[in-house]
């Protein structure tokens, strides 16, 4: 490559420059779902279920790794290359997984609005309406990335967990016990929680965002290096905030015997760093967090989807250039704010299950990706090693057997 | 068998009907307007791949598979040609350009027509809506096709030509592809640039990479995007970028060269010949949004003393990038410019006729360092095509040609389109935004006033259970959003239409004064409404209560106030609050006017949405905290 910067420079500057993404992905990732999945697990289970996020930073890393380096081999999305690899049939399955599980996101990220902002006493029929109008106007402009910052810096908060797990005085040595030796519960509740941690931390939609983001910039293939720098920090980070979360939360909540049932019991939690302000300082963390997930979620997989099957898509697009495009980003939006808006529905029920349902669906798009990146026509000398084969497989197996367990044991009326 | 999805996993038998394998892949020989299948690619046993030629041994092909003439002993095995493709290997599930629509799409399915005993043609790639559900399975293409046509909307089939596509993966570049073929490269270079903007970025730059430097120099500049322009030549070798720069005109090259970064522009402008190095150079030193910066230096200039037909010799001996040669320029003895003759009046000259004769004496001419806008309207005013840019001796820098004068107003147009706040993003491509978008940027005044009331309710509220009063400070805020709104766009107007006058002075002052004079109309208009509002609601003692000094609220006779007298002062507050906000709006717009000039000098693009929205949000607060305040006082105190 003449006249190219030397890439794989492992500079100070460079490393530094290239964490940003990463970073940012791992804020954004702590959505709605994110934040009620880890503090009903740290309410319900104390410090039970610590030990699985050490195992999701590493299968966090391996896919998001993977992902990034097909988009700098290749220089195209995930959809393109599972149409190109596996052909319609093939890529209509994993679309609609896709689909399905974003819109499930989606649905939970309206859910967290709504809870959010029932803190400050507005009805969810008034803010979900709203919101939903706003977000359509955001996607459809393209005018996103004028408020994106505003909303990661808002959505910061959740960093303050990191503050309260120190506060709070937790007994240090049993959670780093609890931290690396795994224990299992026959209870199905436990098993749907540990499905549910692995589908808001490994979600569908992160591979998807991490391909396109090293699409975008075409990063090539001496790149690929300081993508990894990017994945590692970011996946660390996201999951050392989740660790914390649940840290906090186990070490206020469970021995008070606090169930988490709605964003009110999971503030309670901050109460000890922020007092009376916790209900505030929560509320617009959740909301700023689930506003963020949902302006970025449903323009991902229609994006997507798009790609798949050739037709025109982008934010510059008009109606009539690409129909399809913002029919299916108007459709997701209508339909999520719809269920939320229903009378009787538990929020933070469906904020919950919209990750066991992400939980479920991940392997059939990881299948998918370990078995692009394995491909040596596609990849060349960058496909997958061995490690990195199994890893995969592994995080498969894992997710397969836990759901397997999950409706057994449902069915089985526990 | 029309098609390639029902081709691929077909059986294929001998002669006895022994099963050898199913259908993998059609090879096709490229050189044709509708290419025959040449060969066949089978999975055998144990799925080991075959290819076979179709000419020799394909009999027929039916539902029930490929039949072939010999049997299973006597097939030769054959190898792809350099000229052959492979339909489901290289082009189905594969992004091409329509070079007809001018589209990039995916290939869902291939068209395929037998024509003759075993002859089998390809017509071309389905890339419509029916390929796609064809290929997820025929019965839901037959479904479908039916309801369509049912609702009256038959499902059409979309098939693009063998001819008239384009493959974009690189490894299908090598093949040569037919004469009659009409390629990316034979699009024109606007058309070029608009697919190219359509694709990947690591495909823009394989696509790039193919076209012909003249090709590409023209196409980039093209692009609408500066971004990508920044990009693509990033991505090209310098030696590339460099001669593709050489080849454009110098002022579009100067304006590319400008995205560049500092480094990368010295090294680029160093690899060219010193001719277009001094050439673009020279244009750089020129300030941006000038006419220095937008001239070309390729027109034509003779002394006057010339004959005609030596003109026409210069002309003919021109190089080939002098493109738009409309007007010969005379110059005296010492280089100044004397006179202009079009080139009509050159050729039916005489060719013995001197230019000074011919020529036109008094020249329109604009120096280096006039606003770009300004060449445009003096070439409109003057019907020229190009006119020449002179130093202060007279002597000719270059020309600006009507090419880049319409570029200078469309771009001029869209910023004053965005200031005057009508299309932010979208308005660049001549599209109208959709109606609720529009409708959102006019009216979003309503959010800001319900979010606005909730808050005062809820500060009431808290502060003295008095949230009922919101009412009257609802009622009169709409008055102060749509004042702060229309004032922000009478700026807006008064910015657009204002010219500059020769000094450069601003018209601070005298619109300060303008809009003083305004606000203080508004204002007392305001105040009047409120007071008419009054009268006609509550009886004339209660507002004589209520604006009595001596008598305090909470100090009563019997220590309760009338809740009649304390609404007359809601709305009295109300209303003057309004007033006062609206006032303070006005005496603020010179503040917007400033601003406005103050990005217009420094080159920013504003958004006159934008400035509106916090103009409102702005007077919103103002008036919320000061009527919230005084309601306080009053009501709850």
């Amino acid at each position: 490559m003449q006249g190219r910067e030397p890439g794989s420079k492992l500079t100070l500057t460079a490393v530094l420059a290239a964490m940003g993404p990463g970073l940012l992905a791992a804020l954004a990732g702590n959505d709605a779902g994110g934040i009620a999945t880890y503090s009903s697990a740290g309410a319900s289970f104390g410090y039970g279920t610590l030990w699985i996020l050490p195992v999701m930073a590493l299968l966090l890393i391996v896919v998001q790794e993977t992902a990034a380096r097909c988009g700098c081999v290749t220089g195209k999305g995930f959809a393109s290359l599972i149409r190109e690899k596996f052909g319609v049939r093939l890529s209509a399955l994993a679309m609609g997984a896709l689909l399905i599980a974003n819109t499930a996101v989606t649905i939970s990220e309206f859910a967290g609005i709504a809870s959010g902002l029932a803190l400050f006493g507005v009805p969810t029929t008034i803010s979900v309406p709203l919101t939903a109008l706003v977000i359509w106007l955001i996607t459809m402009s393209g005018s996103f990335a004028r408020i994106e910052k505003i909303l990661l810096l808002v959505s910061c908060v959740f960093l303050t967990y990191v503050v309260a797990a120190f506060m709070v005085g937790p007994d240090w040595v049993s959670v780093a016990r609890a931290t690396v030796t795994p224990q299992v519960m026959g209870d199905p509740d436990y098993v749907s929680l540990l499905v549910a941690t692995i589908g808001t931390t490994i979600a569908p939609w992160m591979i998807f965002l991490a391909q396109n983001n090293v699409v975008d910039k075409n990063v090539r293939e001496d790149g690929i290096v300081l993508q990894r720098v990017d994945t590692v920090s970011g996946s660390v980070i996201a999951c050392a905030i989740a660790w914390f979360i649940i840290v906090t939360t186990a070490t206020v909540l469970h021995p008070a015997g606090i169930e988490v049932g709605d964003a009110a019991d999971a503030a309670l939690a901050l109460e000890p760093i922020a007092g009376q302000w916790s209900t505030i300082l929560f509320g617009a963390g959740l909301v700023a967090a689930s506003f963020l997930a949902a302006c970025v979620l449903p323009g991902v997989t229609s994006s997507a989807i798009c790609e798949a099957f050739g037709w025109e898509r982008g934010a510059d697009r008009t109606w009539e250039e690409a129909p399809t495009y913002r029919g299916i980003i108007t459709g997701i939006i209508m339909l999520s704010a719809l269920l939320v808006i229903l009378p009787g529905v538990d929020l933070f029920d469906i904020m919950m299950s919209a990750q066991v349902i992400n939980g479920v669906l991940l392997p059939v798009l990881l299948v998918f990706l370990v078995l692009i990146a394995r491909d040596a026509h596609i990849m060349g000398d960058c496909r997958n090693g061995r490690i990195w084969n199994i890893l995969t497989v592994a995080t498969i197996a894992l997710i397969t057997v836990l759901t397997v367990v999950m409706f057994v044991l449902q069915a089985l009326g526990f | 068998m029309n098609y390639l999805s029902e081709m691929l996993k077909l059986p294929v038998l001998d002669v006895n009907g022994n099963k050898l394998g199913v259908v993998n892949d059609l090879g096709i020989a490229t050189g044709e307007v509708f290419p025959h299948v040449t060969s066949l690619a089978f999975q055998g046993p144990g799925k080991t791949p075959f290819m076979i030629s179709w000419r020799k041994y394909v009999d027929h092909v039916d539902e029930s598979g490929v039949h072939l003439k010999a049997c299973d002993t006597d097939v030769r095995f054959s190898f792809l040609q350099p000229d052959e493709l492979l339909l489901a290997r290289d082009i189905l599930n594969k992004q091409i350009v329509d070079t007809q629509g001018l589209k990039v799409v995916r290939v869902n399915d291939l068209k395929l027509s037998s024509s003759g005993e075993n002859q089998l043609r390809l017509l071309g790639a389905e890339v419509g809506m029916r390929g796609l559900l064809r290929a997820v399975h025929p019965a839901l293409e037959h479904v479908a096709a039916r309801i369509a046509r049912a609702v009256g909307k038959p499902l059409e089939e979309h098939i693009i030509a063998w001819s008239y596509m384009d493959l974009l993966e690189r490894s299908t570049q090598t093949i040569k592809l037919s004469v009659s073929h009409k390629t990316l490269d034979e699009l024109h270079p606007a058309d070029i640039a608009d697919i190219i903007e359509q694709l990947d970025p690591r495909l823009r730059g394989q696509v790039f990479a193919q076209l012909d430097t003249a090709q590409a120099a023209e196409a980039i500049s093209e692009f609408d995007d500066d971004e990508l322009v920044a990009e693509v030549l990033e991505g090209m070798s310098d030696r590339d970028a460099s001669s593709m720069l050489a080849l454009m005109d110098p002022d579009d090259a100067a304006d590319l060269i400008e995205e560049l970064d500092y480094e990368k522009a010295e090294k680029l402008l160093r690899l060219m010949g010193v001719k277009e190095e001094r050439a673009i150079r020279n244009l750089l030193g020129y300030e941006e949004h000038t006419a220095g910066r937008i001239m070309t230096s390729e027109f034509v200039a003779l002394p006057a003393t010339e004959t005609a037909a030596c003109a026409i010799d210069a002309i003919r001996e021109l190089d080939d990038d002098f493109e738009s040669i409309y007007y010969v320029y005379t110059l005296d003895p010492a280089g100044a410019l004397t006179g202009v003759l079009s080139l009509r009046t050159l050729i039916v000259a005489d060719r013995d006729a001197r230019l000074s004769d011919l020529a036109y004496r008094d020249v329109v001419w604009v120096a280096p360092d006039v606003d770009q806008e300004d060449v445009a309207d003096e070439m409109a005013k003057y019907d020229l095509v190009a006119v020449p840019v002179c130093d202060e001796n007279r002597h000719v820098l270059g020309i600006v040609t009507v090419d880049d004068a319409l570029d200078v107003i469309a771009e001029e147009h869209e910023e004053d389109l965005q200031i005057a706040g009508v299309g932010a993003s979208e308005s660049g491509s001549g599209e109208a935004p959709h109606m609720l978008t529009w409708f959102a940027r006019r009216q979003y005044w309503v959010l800001v006033w319900a979010i606005a009331s909730g808050v005062i309710a809820a500060v009431l509220d808290a502060a003295g259970g008095a949230s009922a009063y919101v009412i009257y400070p609802m009622c009169a805020m709409p008055v102060v959003l749509l004042a702060a709104d229309r004032v922000v766009s009478f700026v807006r107007n008064y910015f657009l239409e204002y010219d500059e006058p020769e000094d450069g002075g601003k018209p601070y002052l005298g619109f300060f004064l303008q809009t003083a004079g305004l606000g203080v109309v508004l204002a007392a208009l305001i105040y009047l409404c409120g007071q008419l509002v009054l009268g006609a609601a509550y009886p004339d003692e209660v507002i004589a209560m209520a604006s009595d000094p001596s008598f305090a609220p909470g100090v009563g006779s019997s220590g309760q106030v009338p809740a009649e007298v304390l609404q007359v002062q809601a709305v009295s507050i109300s209303f003057a609050c309004a007033a006062a906000v609206v006032l303070c709006c006005c005496l603020a717009a010179v503040g917007y006017l400033k601003l406005l000039f103050w990005r217009d000098e420094r080159d920013l693009n504003t958004s006159g949405t934008a400035l509106g929205v916090s103009a409102v949000l702005a007077s919103c607060v103002a008036y919320s905290v000061a009527v919230t305040l005084l309601m306080l006082l009053a009501v709850c105190w």
